[in-house]
């Protein structure tokens, strides 16, 4: 006996009205063999819309519905939890896609009417041979693992922990507080970074949930939401973190010197280093690749040195396993390489620096304590040109987009130069002042009145001139070429994302955009969850953006994480693939099509296993089954067959 | 090897010594330089009047007459690499077909076979510099050499894929492969002024002095290039104004006087600002 099927169709304002002739199709439904029904309202995911559904299926008795509107991207889940309300199983409730798949790319209406007929057709079909299925309920292990840890990562860890879940915070520099620690104040409150940024750092160094692990990075993911097992490198320290005291006699005593990477090259640190005295954790670390112990020389000074033995030459790299329900992903940014912009002379003219080198020369523990000098000799420049844009929105040999931060860490920049060095100049060449943000704007209005200049133009090269360094600019609201002596030039590179992220999003399967950033499940609605189940994200790795920002997203992620957490049980979509045993000749194309190892052969039987809840419904193994023995649930091949055949 | 090769006018002129010391020393470094027979002038500047097919036919022919010779032609003036290798394109270019038929009806001789437009640097490059470094017999001993390429050589950047615009490598690789040491600086890819050496000197010569200068800050004690015009504007800005003069010799000549030729063959009278006395003084010569 067929079943009774009631078919709905969406106006969506005008989004289908507006293309598709709603009566006349009301009108062809009905007459599809099984409907018993077909109805229309203006907006059927609104409350009236769902209530019309609700009480359909009562009065009618439907069996299955059809609910002809947008994509099941959008709505599906809408409909199919008003079917439940109304006693329905909701797998018996289906979308025709007669939006995205019709009325938005058909202009003829009456072919669109036409088309959108057969769409629901297929789906009255599908609906017929549907079966009534159950979730699937899945345990969660309730600990949370936050990769980086800057200062989005830190405020993941923290959030998540002080709600009295377990974190383990993993970081692949010596210590934690990311590019924030490098900087000097912060836009637009002048609060100094590292006064904000250490109370956190010591809270997440010293919190009793966060497993805090430096100099560590994701080696390999496994399992699916809610039961991830995780497998994570730690680098040979090559001293012993509970014995070293952080003293830093060692750091004196150690022969080697190398350029900081921390300080942007300008200084020098030893082999055996920490990042910067506050570091959390406040211990040494041996940059193997330049000490002379262990690059096989004579040495072994620290070793000596060091009051509490802490010295490990023989350390090995370690591999922690842990086991997570939830993921968070701030894997942060660099800063894009401008000595790929020829032109602007960065590494090779002297006295051309990027911003965060500059962040460096402004910082109280930088390279001149925070009087600012040029690298070159020492000297107080008396005119610092500030070039913006220096691989942002250059389509042609940097990046398309904007960077975001930089407008306002240049009216920084330019500020804090200023009240330095009070007879100085600071000229700002940029394209377009953007300050969107609280106190932005403000901000950029005190660097001017407080007289730096702002000119606008893109820069076109900049070289060397004796001891100075001249600036080709442009003032394009004078229509004047310019050419700028100046004693120092300060690019502000454009924001990338880290590349160790993007090659760790490469190995979980996380979607990044063309430039690497991580890619939110939906652009407004869903921002901080990747597409993969039990992966979130926040910072700067999915963008650019500053610091607040940064730390508002890293809350969302958490509040994310932790509404996860407060389920007793995940549940699984029950459209998953079954086996016919009779028919299975355990041949193992299903598991090598598989892309999450949710297929295998039991080599006892011969016969493929399907684990239900790592299966995502696909279907690529029911397509790769040479017998036809695997069938995706309510896609089974009569169905697709019936649906494919009206 | 044997390459196809087209001087152009000006290295049957001002620039001579370009042309003997590229013949020469293609000769030292191991390979054949085979001028076509009864080419003509290439245009000298590329036309950029879309409409303007008459300004084609001459690079066109060029080219008709390097595919019956093989399938590279290989050229040493800058200008002449240019206007060659952006007809070329445009030969090949999708929407160019109509176009390309007028032209080719125009043109009395036939196309063999696709042609390659490379420049002498290219070849010396596809050698490898460790074969050429083998066969240098006078060492540059160090001697401090900016490249300068100015703007024909590698623009527009997707036509002639020549080397990065904005820092080209492919000379200063060159001269420290003779045992000169390469200079950095910031005008390596800068108009010279070009043309308006005729009717604007002064903005011509503001252009080259600034080249001049900025090399000389880079410690640069003489500036090869590959292209006559520059050459002469180099030399002759300096000579107006007269102050402190930097040497501005072609590449090939350098290559020469490395690979070891005589230096009579050098054509060094050709140069405006004799280069004897500095070389004699680095003990070159």
């Amino acid at each position: 006996m067929k079943r009774r099927i009631g078919v709905f169709v969406c106006h969506c304002g005008i989004n289908i009205a507006g293309v598709v002739k709603v009566p006349e199709l009301v009108e062809r439904a009905k007459n599809i063999p099984g409907v018993v029904t077909a109805l229309d309202y203006v907006y059927c995911c609104s409350d009236p819309g769902q209530r019309l559904i609700r009480e359909t299926i009562q009065k009618e008795r439907l069996e299955g519905i059809v609910v002809a509107c947008c994509s099941p991207n959008l709505h599906e889940a809408t409909f199919r939890k008003a079917a439940a309300e109304a006693g329905l199983n909701p797998y018996l409730c289906e979308i025709a896609n007669i939006r995205e798949q019709c009325s938005w790319v058909t202009s003829d209406r009456d072919a669109a009417t036409e088309k959108a007929e057969g769409i629901v057709r297929t789906m009255v079909a599908k609906v017929s041979h549907d079966q009534p299925l159950v979730r699937l309920g899945v345990p969660i292990v309730k600990r949370a693992l936050v990769v980086g840890a800057g200062i989005a990562g830190i405020q993941a860890a923290l959030d998540i922990a002080n709600a009295g879940y377990e974190v383990v915070l993993v970081e692949k520099e010596p210590s934690i507080g990311g590019h924030m620690a490098q900087l000097s104040e912060t836009f637009p409150t002048l609060d100094c970074s590292q006064c904000i940024l250490t109370p956190k750092t010591v809270e997440a160094g010293r919190h009793p949930k966060i497993r805090l692990l430096t100099y560590s990075e994701v080696a390999e993911v496994s399992g699916f939401v809610g039961n991830f097992r995780v497998k994570i490198r730690q680098k040979p320290r090559y001293v012993d973190l509970d014995a070293c005291t952080g003293c830093g006699i060692c750091l004196e005593k150690c022969p080697v010197r190398v350029e900081s990477v921390f300080d942007r090259n300008l200084t020098r640190r030893r082999a055996i280093y920490r990042l910067f005295p506050q570091a959390v954790p406040n211990k040494v670390v041996i940059d193997a690749q330049h000490c002379r112990q262990l690059q096989g020389k004579k040495c072994g000074v620290c070793a000596k040195v060091c009051p509490a033995q802490a010295i490990r030459y023989d350390d090995q790299e370690r591999i922690v396993e842990e086991e997570v329900g939830a993921i968070v992903l701030a894997t942060g940014y660099e800063l894009f390489d401008s000595r790929r912009l020829g032109a602007y002379g960065l590494g090779v003219v002297p006295d051309v620096i990027d911003s965060l080198a500059f962040e460096r020369i402004l910082s109280a523990s930088g390279p001149f304590a925070g009087e600012v000098r040029r690298p070159s000799d020492g000297r107080v420049p008396k005119r610092v040109v500030f070039v913006q844009c220096a691989g942002s929105r250059d389509s042609n040999q940097g990046v398309p987009y904007c960077s975001k931060i930089c407008c306002m860490y240049t009216a920084k920049h330019a500020l804090l130069y200023r009240h330095r060095v009070h007879d100085g100049e600071a000229v700002v060449c940029y394209i377009d002042v953007r300050t969107p943000g609280k106190g932005f704007e403000e901000f950029y209005r005190r660097a001017t009145d407080e007289g730096v200049q702002y000119l606008r133009g893109k820069v076109s090269k900049i070289f060397r001139r004796g001891d100075r360094v001249v600036v080709w600019a442009a003032d394009t609201l004078a229509g004047k070429k310019l050419e700028i002596e100046a004693d120092m030039v300060v690019l502000a590179s454009a924001v990338v994302p880290n590349p160790d992220g993007v090659a760790l999003a490469r190995r979980l399967k996380i979607p990044v955009d063309g430039w690497g950033f991580l890619s939110e499940a939906h652009p407004k609605l869903r921002p901080v969850e990747t597409l993969t189940a039990g992966f979130f994200l926040c910072g700067c790795g999915q963008g650019p953006k500053d610091i607040p920002e940064t730390v508002a997203q890293a809350s969302g992620a958490a509040a994310k994480v932790l509404a996860m957490f407060g389920q007793s049980e995940l549940y699984h979509e029950p459209v998953t693939a079954v086996v016919d045993e009779e028919i299975c000749v355990g041949c193992g194309n299903c598991e090598r099509t598989c892309a999450y190892e949710a297929v295998r052969v039991d080599p006892h039987r011969g016969k493929a296993v399907v684990q239900a809840v790592m299966c995502e419904g696909c279907g690529a193994c029911s397509v790769a089954c040479p017998a036809g023995a695997i069938n995706l649930k309510n896609f089974t091949k009569q169905s697709l067959t019936e649906m494919v055949d009206v | 090897m044997k390459y196809p090769y087209y001087p152009g006018c000006t290295l049957y002129s001002k620039a001579r010594n370009l042309d003997r010391c590229g013949r020469l020393a293609a000769a030292r470094a191991g390979f054949e330089l085979e001028e076509l027979p009864s080419w003509n002038c290439c245009g000298a500047i590329y036309n950029t009047n879309t409409d303007d097919l008459a300004a084609q036919v001459g690079p066109v022919r060029v080219l008709a007459k390097a595919s019956q010779q093989g399938r590279r032609l290989v050229t040493l003036c800058a200008a002449c690499y240019n206007v060659l290798k952006r007809a070329n394109e445009r030969l090949h270019a999708t929407g160019f077909e109509q176009d390309r038929q007028r032209i080719l009806e125009f043109v009395d001789e036939p196309f063999e076979q696709d042609v390659e437009v490379v420049h002498y640097l290219e070849v010396l490059k596809e050698l490898g510099w460790d074969a050429i470094r083998q066969r240098v017999v006078r060492s540059l001993n160090g001697l401090k050499v900016a490249s300068y390429y100015g703007c024909l050589m590698v623009r527009p950047r997707e036509v002639l894929k020549f080397d990065d615009p904005e820092n080209p490598v492919v000379m200063d690789e060159l001269m420290a492969t003779l045992g000169g040491e390469p200079v950095r600086f910031d005008f390596k890819a800068e108009c010279c002024g070009g043309y308006l050496v005729i009717n604007r000197r002064a903005v011509a010569d503001a252009c080259s002095l600034r080249v001049v200068e900025n090399a000389r800050t880079w410690g640069a004690e003489a500036i090869v290039t590959t292209c006559p015009l520059c050459q002469y504007n180099l030399e002759s800005a300096q000579l107006r104004r007269g102050t402190v003069l930097t040497p501005v010799f072609y590449f090939t000549q350098i290559l020469g006087l490395a690979l070891g030729l005589e230096p009579a063959e050098l054509g060094f009278e050709d140069n405006k600002l004799d280069p004897v006395p500095f070389l004699k003084e680095k003990g070159l010569l």
